[in-house]
């Protein structure tokens, strides 16, 4: 394993031994490299959500830089009350949130980097084929911004209405709203027969 | 997170469910971060409570307590290290000699406190009462978030050494245990010398 500047090359696999309340118990302490090895275990979540709600990878990355800079920052306000990934979501949801409200939200996607992101399916892809997968993420980038942000959030990542409204500064019904209108745009847009509850 | 937005049998939501999470960055962002937080370190949770000349025995306690917690635990580690290797020779040099090894590779591997020998032990629980008796005097809140905290830190302390003791050569996990040690020392020393009339910080 090779740590800090070291680890162009070879990005050290967290150890799956230590827990996250262990390293965040060394980061607070002002362990770098226990930092790192979040860094290494999260990065690739909190980029595939700021990828999916922002739709472009340069954003996207600026956005998962920024919420690691802030975490570090605030780490004594982590209190543990929550897993540490999702403290991170939610940072990172401020983020991408603050970087639309400063620098607008352009309409223009990247499409090609959202699918050359995931041309390589992950473990939860593995009963979706790569053309299911590229067809429904390009479907995703067509959505209303609303409407994407509460699918990926609560569709693709899990949370529920009221974490989703928590963290993008909505009512819960209005985020039960954006739901059944990014799932009915989705149908559509993916070919789907509709469901009885999306009409 | 919950499953709420799941309908189950819906085969849009088991797609959207199916994508994957994880998109690695095209570039390492860590060199970024790690040029930036290191501008601006954080307020560690280890920072003294309070600054008066009556602190300076502890605060002397507590350093050579860390260095010879530090000298122990290098010790320990190169101990186990040479005598790990010794083993190895051994077999290696004398095949059919299962009673010289069986004592060694029996031996139990330990980076724990217990390890850093009897005088740090005493010194520590020395602080630990300390500690203690302040404890009791303070306001239920405050005594909660420092027993947490204090929690939290041996916690911490015994993962990293259960798993130093599956990669004993980790240089990243002896710092980090030893770090440990060093806070888990200071937040007793804190605590141990803070003046009853002094207002109490709690964000230790």
């Amino acid at each position: 394993m090779q740590y800090g500047a070291g680890a162009n090359d070879s990005v050290p696999v967290a150890d799956p031994l230590l827990s996250d309340a262990s390293l965040v118990t060394a980061a607070r302490g002002g362990d770098m490299r226990a930092f790192e090895r979040l860094y290494r275990t999260h990065s690739g979540k909190v980029m595939g959500l700021c990828l999916r709600m922002t739709r472009r990878r340069d954003v996207a990355e600026d956005c998962v830089q920024q919420t690691f800079i802030r975490a570090w920052r605030n780490l004594q306000a982590f209190e543990g009350r929550s897993a540490f990934g999702t403290w991170l979501h939610r940072i990172a949801v401020n983020e991408v949130l603050s970087h639309g409200r400063n620098h607008g939200t352009r309409s223009e996607s990247n499409e090609d980097a959202i699918e050359s992101a995931i041309a390589e399916p992950g473990e939860g892809a593995k009963e979706l084929d790569a053309g299911e997968v590229m067809d429904l993420e390009r479907a995703l980038t067509t959505l209303p911004e609303g409407a994407r942000h509460v699918v990926v959030l609560q569709a693709v990542y899990g949370y529920s209405h009221e974490e989703c409204a928590d963290m993008l500064g909505i009512a819960v019904g209005t985020c039960k709203a954006q739901l059944h209108r990014g799932r009915k745009l989705l149908r559509e847009r993916m070919g789907l027969a509709a469901e009885a509850n999306d009409e | 997170m919950s499953d709420q937005s799941k309908k189950p049998g819906d085969p849009l939501s088991q797609m959207l469910a199916a994508l994957p999470k994880d998109v690695q960055p095209e570039r390492d962002l860590w060199q970024g971060i790690q040029a930036e937080i290191g501008k601006t370190p954080i307020v560690t949770d280890s920072a003294p409570v309070v600054h008066f000349s009556s602190s300076r025995w502890f605060q002397m306690a507590a350093g050579v307590l860390l260095v010879l917690a530090t000298s122990l635990t290098t010790f320990v580690i190169t101990r186990n290290s040479m005598e790990k290797d010794a083993a190895v020779q051994i077999a290696q040099q004398q095949q059919p000699v299962p009673a010289a090894t069986a004592p060694l590779n029996a031996m139990p591997v330990s980076f724990g406190t217990e390890a850093l020998g009897v005088d740090y032990m005493k010194a520590r629980s020395e602080l630990d009462q300390r500690f203690e008796a302040r404890m009791k005097t303070l306001p239920p809140s405050t005594r909660a978030k420092l027993e947490r905290n204090l929690a939290d830190l041996r916690h911490a302390a015994n993962e990293i050494s259960a798993t130093l003791a599956e990669n004993p050569s980790d240089p990243l996990l002896q710092d980090l245990l030893m770090s440990t040690y060093q806070r888990e020392l200071q937040l007793l020393s804190d605590v141990g010398e803070m003046p009853v009339s002094h207002p109490v910080r709690t964000d230790l």
